[in-house]
């Protein structure tokens, strides 16, 4: 199994609501432990598996009301990226880890850390290019997506609930749970016909989880207006008025 | 990079403590032109074993759960953090014995031998202390066969520089031509890949485009989504200005490699002068080398270039 998630850019609107379950579910967690630091003083702080971060991407330059030349959409649109630890395939973060706190999964792909091995070393989160490792500075142990490994496989849970609190928290279903092996699972049926946002991709760390990309615009064709004589009028009108 | 402190003590007291033991047995080994006291030889060993366990123990200083530093040396397939103290930790008892021998007047050809083994050692772990640095893809400024180049010859040089100064507390002879070569050769090869790498730039640049997948126009961030500092922006969002780098990185050059060399070749200035002025050289050297580089989660934080 490769477990990942697949992440709508088209449809998340930054609310921070996956940021704020994951939060509640791993702070309390076996495998988690999420502390705040001064959460209500001047500066607050604290270790997050997961953050949302909000970008704009500039509109096509000459793009006219009569419809833009180049496939680039074309007003100016903010994309709204939720970030946490992307199981990547080639984890280097795990290689580099000395003590072998560090694990990938063969079973599923999740990659982990063993608080008990962990030295708090941070060298792991040197090796993540996408920020997704965070020292949890009350244990002195680096922190990370578990993918909710303590959810997904809970026999206790309804097999509606047996996915990760960010998914099921999503309240404009931009996030999906899946197993990217499995070609008719939702994940890959969204990233093949979404086409998957190719983040660093040159460093080789070929990332599991999904971000879809935004759809193109739909061109509309623009049609000429018809001008009658009423209409002649009516801008001769508004032309003695405006005078 | 935040330039953790005792990372750069670690990495600049080990690197001339390895590189002083390396010229110390080198000497021993060619008697026949390096005079040396035997007691100069021990002073010696227990100077570059001082500065090899402060280095080593400063290491540990910034780990968050150092109870769990015994796994450190269990990975040693993958992680060149776990070699390096797997080496690391294997020279002491090779010293050791290595010392012993010596004492007891063993074969020439067993403690020449063995000899030869600590220095293969001392340069492995030099090589893999830069290797920690240089096999991050994530921090293009490292990731070049410069940065074990730098570590392996600034520990060699700088404790060349630390064996000319302990040599000359007792008259020994330096060697046929009366001046320090070994150390003078060093310090301008130092200074010469020194200079590399400031002036090369990493291979690869990376933009805010190519971190967000969006090759379709201009991005810029618009909020960063936390309200103060994090652990990422705590370790990766360090901000040199710009005149304080040029200022810092002239310093190192004239401090860790110019003036030492001025001074060796040219004067009988006091023998620790430019070994001095050489660490402190090296610690600016060392702390840009931290300072300066940048991690590509500085793009998903709004920098458009890394
Ligand atoms: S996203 Fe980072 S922490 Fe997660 S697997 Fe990839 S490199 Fe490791
Ligand atoms: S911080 Fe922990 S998990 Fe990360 S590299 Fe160091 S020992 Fe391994």
């Amino acid at each position: 199994m490769k477990l990942g998630l697949a992440i709508d850019l088209d449809t998340c609107v930054g609310c921070h609501a996956c940021a704020v379950a994951c939060k509640e579910w791993n702070g309390k967690s076996l495998m988690g432990g999420a502390p705040d630091y001064d959460p209500y003083g001047s500066a607050p702080s604290g270790t997050w598996y997961n953050r949302i971060r909000q970008y704009e991407l500039d509109g096509d330059p000459s793009f006219t009301p009569q419809g833009c030349g180049s496939t680039h959409q074309p007003l100016s649109k903010t994309i709204n990226v939720p970030m946490s630890c992307m199981h990547c395939e080639e984890a280097h973060c795990v290689t580099v880890c000395p003590t072998g706190a560090s694990y990938k999964r063969a079973e599923d792909g999740i990659v982990l850390v063993d608080p008990d091995r962990c030295m708090g070393c941070n060298y792991c989160s040197w090796a993540c290019p996408y920020g997704a490792r965070e020292l949890d500075a009350d244990q002195g142990v680096m922190k990370k997506c578990t993918l909710c490994v303590d959810r997904i496989y809970d026999q206790q849970l309804p097999e509606s609930e047996r996915q990760p609190a960010c998914v099921l928290a999503c309240p404009t279903h931009a996030r999906h749970f899946g197993d990217y092996d499995d070609p008719a699972s939702k994940v890959s049926q969204l990233a093949a016909a979404r086409g998957r946002q190719d983040m660093l991709g040159d460093l080789g760390y070929k990332p599991v989880n999904a971000y879809l990309s935004p759809r193109k615009p739909a061109q509309v064709e623009a049609v000429a207006l018809r001008q009658g004589l009423s209409d002649k009028a009516k801008a001769f009108v508004n032309r003695l008025i405006s005078l | 990079m935040k330039p953790a402190f005792s990372v750069i003590f670690f990495t600049v007291m080990s690197g001339a403590g390895l590189g002083l033991m390396v010229w110390l047995l080198v000497a021993t080994m060619m008697s026949a032109h390096i005079r040396m006291p035997n007691v100069t030889f021990i002073n010696g060993v227990i100077i570059a074993a001082a500065f090899i366990v402060v280095g080593l123990c400063s290491s540990t200083l910034h780990l968050a759960n150092r109870k769990n530093v015994i796994y450190s040396l269990t990975q040693f397939r993958t992680s060149w953090l776990s070699r390096e103290g797997v080496f690391a930790l294997a020279l002491f008892p090779i010293a050791g014995l290595y010392l012993w021998l010596r004492s007891a007047a063993a074969p020439t050809v067993v403690v020449h031998g063995l000899a030869l083994v600590l220095i293969a050692l001392a340069i492995i772990i030099l090589f893999c202390t830069g290797m920690i640095y240089g096999c991050l893809k994530t921090i293009p400024r490292w990731n070049s066969w410069l940065t074990p180049t730098k570590y392996v010859l600034f520990g060699l040089m700088s404790g060349a520089l630390l064996f000319v100064a302990i040599l000359s507390t007792r008259s020994a002879e330096i060697g046929p031509l009366g001046r320090p070569w070994v150390a003078i050769v060093l310090l301008a090869a130092g200074l010469l890949v020194y200079l590399g790498y400031l002036l090369k730039h990493p291979r690869k640049q990376h933009t805010i485009n190519d971190a967000l997948g969006l090759k379709q126009g201009q991005v810029r961030l618009l909020d960063v989504g936390h309200t103060h500092g994090t652990f990422l922006t705590n370790e990766f969002g360090f901000q040199l200005a710009r005149e304080k780098a040029r200022l810092l990185r002239w310093l190192s050059i004239a401090l860790g490699f110019v003036l030492p060399l001025v001074l060796l070749f040219f004067s009988n200035t006091p023998p620790f002068a430019p070994v001095v002025a050489c660490l402190i050289g090296l610690f600016v050297e060392r702390w840009l080398f931290f300072a300066e580089a940048e991690h590509v989660v500085r793009l998903y934080h709004g920098q458009q270039h890394v």
